[in-house]
């Protein structure tokens, strides 16, 4: 499972993924999780499986998708993003890959 | 939660409108591009920071100019050839943006259109000397002539004397450092939004038909377009030339001069444009939406001028005042809306666990200005009484700061600092140095924390009914 994460600098992301890191390696999974700027996630996406919004950027949710081609993008929970949810956004995380 | 519907509407279309125009490819390409080139800057501002401030500190006479020149050598890479790079930069940042695939191709078309706009001869200011290199004995040494000599030598009548001369072949700093960055800018975008145009257009591909190997076509393909849109920018510059002007010159007095007066006419323009950016991220999009396009690129050509200026010894001009650095320094204390000063009042007042919890969690990342965890998790976001003083604050304190750079209670911002830099610290090097702006930075803590305090207690007590 490869989840790209992306914010507006990537600095508040960056936060977010060493906890998801952690989360995942806990719960035994395979994951590759990155954390980047918009403009630097747009380029790399095809390396990944699934594309994370932070809600700051919701608004690039619709050019984040063409970029993507088909995989899915999902702009994190305000919430969850703030308090740093790691196990919650994985958990989105694996839903949409599944579905 | 208390907000009507109708003005939960208004609010819902303001998010809206922000975030197609901040959204919009030109205006993202460009913020991408002042994000990839601030690293420059920074290293630019250390530079300045030690040539100007540590150096003479510890050296002097002789031994200063000669070290100075470290400095001034990487002002000369960075400042002084800043618009050169932001121009390929920038063409990179609108190609990926575009997903347009050949985006070194757009470096080069960026690059190469912003210097074909250029002025072919500059006015050179004549130092003491010229000098000149014997034509006939390419051995002999090059010869150095005092002006005085050399001003009878041209037939100048009594009472002048030589003060600058026209130069060709040469680039002048003006055009190719923070002062062309408008040039650059313009004409980037321009000459990259026509080359990704014009090779989108069929009739104009080469086909060389079957067994060329695909990537000698596709070198062929680049060549036309860039041919035509270089060739279109090279007639421009040709006919403004005609009429004795350049483009440079023309943003210079149209488009630049007036946008950073609009800034340095009082703090209005910029705390207006704080105020909805702000009020945007208490909606949940990032304010950098707004102020990213609307301030941001002025701004930081301002405090770009004024690293520039002060590297080069020169007092700052007061319509320079106004920059970049009194957004990220003095009014973005632990992130946007000053909350490092929320966090501070939670730990040393409030007493709801909720709270409390969030803040241990967001405390370090807020002192290097993250605070998206205080935004999402306090929350902030739609939060009404934290709102009010999450917009009001930094206004605030943009003018305050704006006031007293004014009124030279503390020094102006001379140098980039990387908005990630701890408070205290950042106002002293942001100053060059200014230890008032230290402790004035400590007394806008003291200050946010004031108007925080009873907005935060009308938070709890809002959140205390609401969950009971």
């Amino acid at each position: 499972m490869k989840i790209l994460l992306a914010c507006n600098a990537g600095m508040s992301t960056s936060l977010l993924v060493q906890k998801m890191r952690a989360e995942a390696e806990a719960a035994g999974l395979e994951a590759v999780i990155e954390a980047k700027p918009l403009n630097k996630a747009l380029e790399s996406v095809a390396d990944f499986d699934i594309l994370m919004l932070g809600p700051q950027i919701s608004y690039a949710k619709a050019e984040a998708e063409e970029f993507a081609g088909g995989k899915p993008v999902i702009v994190i929970a305000m919430a969850d993003y703030g308090r740093m949810n790691a196990k919650g956004i994985i958990e989105q995380a694996r839903a949409a890959l599944v579905a | 939660m208390a907000t009507s519907s109708k003005v939960q509407v208004i609010l819902d279309k303001f998010a809206e409108v922000s975030a197609r125009v901040g959204n919009q490819t030109h205006m993202r390409s460009l913020r991408d591009a002042f994000a990839t080139i601030t690293p420059l800057y920074v290293m630019a501002g250390l530079a300045v920071l030690v040539s100007q401030v540590v150096m003479p500190l510890v050296l002097s006479g002789d031994a200063l100019a000669s070290a100075q020149l470290w400095g001034s050598a990487i002002g000369l890479g960075t400042l002084n050839f800043s618009a050169i790079i932001f121009a390929g930069v920038l063409g990179y940042c609108l190609a990926v943006n575009k997903r347009f695939d050949n985006a070194i191709a757009c470096v080069v078309i960026g690059i190469s259109a912003f210097v074909v706009m250029m002025p072919q001869t500059i006015v050179a200011t004549v130092g003491s000397a010229v000098h000149a290199t014997s034509v006939t004995d390419k051995t002999a040494a090059t010869m150095s002539y005092p002006i005085d000599s050399l001003a009878g030598n041209l037939g100048m009548p009594e009472g002048y004397e030589l003060t600058g001369v026209d130069a060709t072949g040469a680039f002048a700093t003006t055009s190719t450092g923070a002062n062309g960055l408008f040039g650059a800018i313009v004409i980037g975008l321009l000459a990259v939004t026509l080359f990704i145009r014009l090779s989108g257009i069929d009739r104009l591909k080469v086909n060389l038909g079957e067994g060329v190997p695909p990537a000698v076509a596709d070198s062929f393909n680049v060549m036309i377009p860039m041919l035509l849109t270089l060739s279109v920018f090279g007639l421009g510059a040709a006919v403004l030339a005609g009429f004795g002007t350049d483009f440079l010159s023309l943003i210079a007095a149209c488009i630049d001069a007036p946008l950073k007066g609009v800034m340095n006419t009082g703090p209005w323009a910029v705390v207006v444009i704080y105020t909805f950016a702000n009020l945007l991220f208490c909606l949940g999009i990032h304010q950098s939406t707004i102020s990213g396009v609307l301030a941001e690129p002025i701004l930081t050509m301002l405090i770009i001028d004024n690293m520039a200026t002060f590297a080069s010894g020169q007092p700052i001009p007061a319509d320079h005042y106004m920059n970049m650095q009194i957004i990220n320094s003095f009014a973005l204390i632990g992130g946007s809306g000053c909350t490092l000063a929320l966090l501070l009042d939670t730990f040393l007042f409030s007493k709801s666990k909720s709270s409390r919890e969030i803040t241990k969690l967001s405390i370090l990342p807020a002192i290097f200005g993250v605070n998206e965890p205080v935004i999402y998790g306090y929350p902030v976001v739609f939060n009404l009484p934290l709102m009010i003083p999450f917009v009001l604050i930094p206004d605030l304190l943009i003018a305050a700061t704006y006031g007293l750079t004014c009124a030279g209670f503390i020094a102006p911002c001379v140098v980039q600092v990387h908005w990630t830099t701890p408070p205290v610290l950042s106002a002293f090097l942001a100053t060059g140095g200014d230890w008032r702006a230290a402790v004035w930075q400590v007394i806008e803590i003291a200050i946010a924390m004031a108007i925080y305090l009873p907005f935060m207690k009308v938070s709890e007590a809002s959140q205390r009914r609401g969950s009971s």
